[in-house]
């Protein structure tokens, strides 16, 4: 297989061509050994927990080590595409990052309902973010499929000397919840990150039929403005797990 | 948003020959200037020419609406792709008005490129805020 282009080229005056398809594109697609690969699924993730816990980062380390705070938008990023290959699937990520939205009830019902993975954050070295995580799991259990798989991340491994939240405490949280697994993570050190994607994208992959439609997410962009919509009640939480 | 003012014709690239195959596709892949992430497979995006006012890439304050003056460049020449899922690695910026600007998925240096919410079917990735390999 060669991965090059077999297209004899022609000198185009330097003008490059239109958007629009010149008549001799069928012949030349022909002769195209390798058509470009499309992906073979697309999934929706969204990262959830509360303020501070490092769900962005978690999103920034995913796939590459590079980071720099200089030149990011002050906009802010809503969410990303990223691709990753597994078990010979080429598999595009559509990846949501709750940040700025952590109220519980600010992150929009819409939200949830299309995602197939979601990774809910907690920092081990902040009691109050592991005690919500009842309140966020109610968030889950209203409005995300109830198939969409589930990582419970303790984020912030690298802070270890600060830790508040034992392994056990939150491997007994999830032990509790169907079908969630849990990992402990640092995105400063990029420690587990990658694998925690990948483990998620797996999880799902495994549950999926073997020929499923691309067709899965529509190419609509989902909008994080939030709806008025009537917020749930949430009781305090008062779930303990020890 | 395509601004008209101040459009610089865009400066000519003397190897677009190199870029753009006979049927208006990249002939190489898009990355991302600053750390390589791949933004685009070869053969997956169309070059086409339209006016786009895109925010500077060093700036902080870049995209600040407040000042309405915001520094950028009009650019013309683009990669274009009609559904997000054609990239292999894509930031979306939070709307600007009726834009979100694209940046680099994983260094998020940008904007790179440039998504009107009017129109879902065209995504537009600016060839002198990429590279090509």
């Amino acid at each position: 297989m060669d991965p090059r282009y077999d297209i004899p080229r022609r000198a185009g005056g330097g003008g490059g061509g239109s958007a629009n398809s010149s008549p001799a594109m069928g012949a030349q697609s022909r002769r195209r050994k390798m058509p470009p690969r499309p992906a073979d699924y697309k999934l929706q993730i969204i990262i959830i927990g509360a303020r501070g816990v490092g769900k962005t980062s978690l999103m920034e380390r995913f796939t590459d080590d590079t980071f720099c705070e200089a030149c990011k938008s002050t906009v802010g990023v809503d969410f990303k595409i990223k691709t990753v290959e597994l078990r010979g699937k080429k598999i595009r990520l559509q990846i949501w990052d709750t940040a700025g939205q952590e109220r519980f009830n600010s992150i929009t019902s819409a939200y949830y309902r299309g995602a197939k993975g979601i990774v809910l954050v907690y920092d081990i070295t902040k009691q109050e973010t592991f005690d919500d995580l009842p309140k966020w799991m109610k968030m889950i259990d209203k409005y995300a499929s109830e198939e969409a798989e589930l990582l419970l991340v303790g984020n912030k491994l690298d802070c270890e000397t600060d830790r508040v939240i034992s392994r056990q405490q939150a491997e007994r949280f999830a032990s509790r919840i169907s079908g969630m697994r849990f990992c402990e993570a640092s995105a400063k050190d990029n420690f587990n990150v990658d694998e925690i994607f990948l483990k998620l994208v797996d999880d799902i992959l495994s549950k999926m039929p073997l020929e499923i439609p691309n067709k899965e997410l529509s190419n609509s962009i989902l909008s994080l403005q939030p709806e008025p919509e009537v917020p749930p009640e949430l009781p305090p939480p008062r779930m303990r797990c020890c | 948003m395509d601004n008209d003012q101040q459009s610089c014709e865009s400066k000519e690239s003397p190897d677009r020959s190199s870029l753009v195959s006979d049927d208006g596709k990249n002939i190489k892949s898009v990355l991302c200037q600053r750390c390589g992430s791949k933004v685009l497979c070869p053969g997956m995006a169309v070059f086409a020419e339209k006016e786009l006012f895109l925010p500077s890439v060093r700036t902080k304050r870049n995209l600040s609406t407040s000042d309405g003056s915001v520094d950028g460049d009009t650019l013309t020449a683009h990669w274009l792709v009609d559904d997000m899922f054609t990239f292999e690695n894509i930031g979306f910026t939070n709307n600007v008005g009726r834009i979100k600007y694209l940046i680099c998925a994983d260094c998020e240096i940008g904007p790179i490129g440039w998504h009107c919410l009017d129109d879902k079917t065209s995504y537009y990735v600016a060839l002198e805020r990429v590279n090509h390999a």
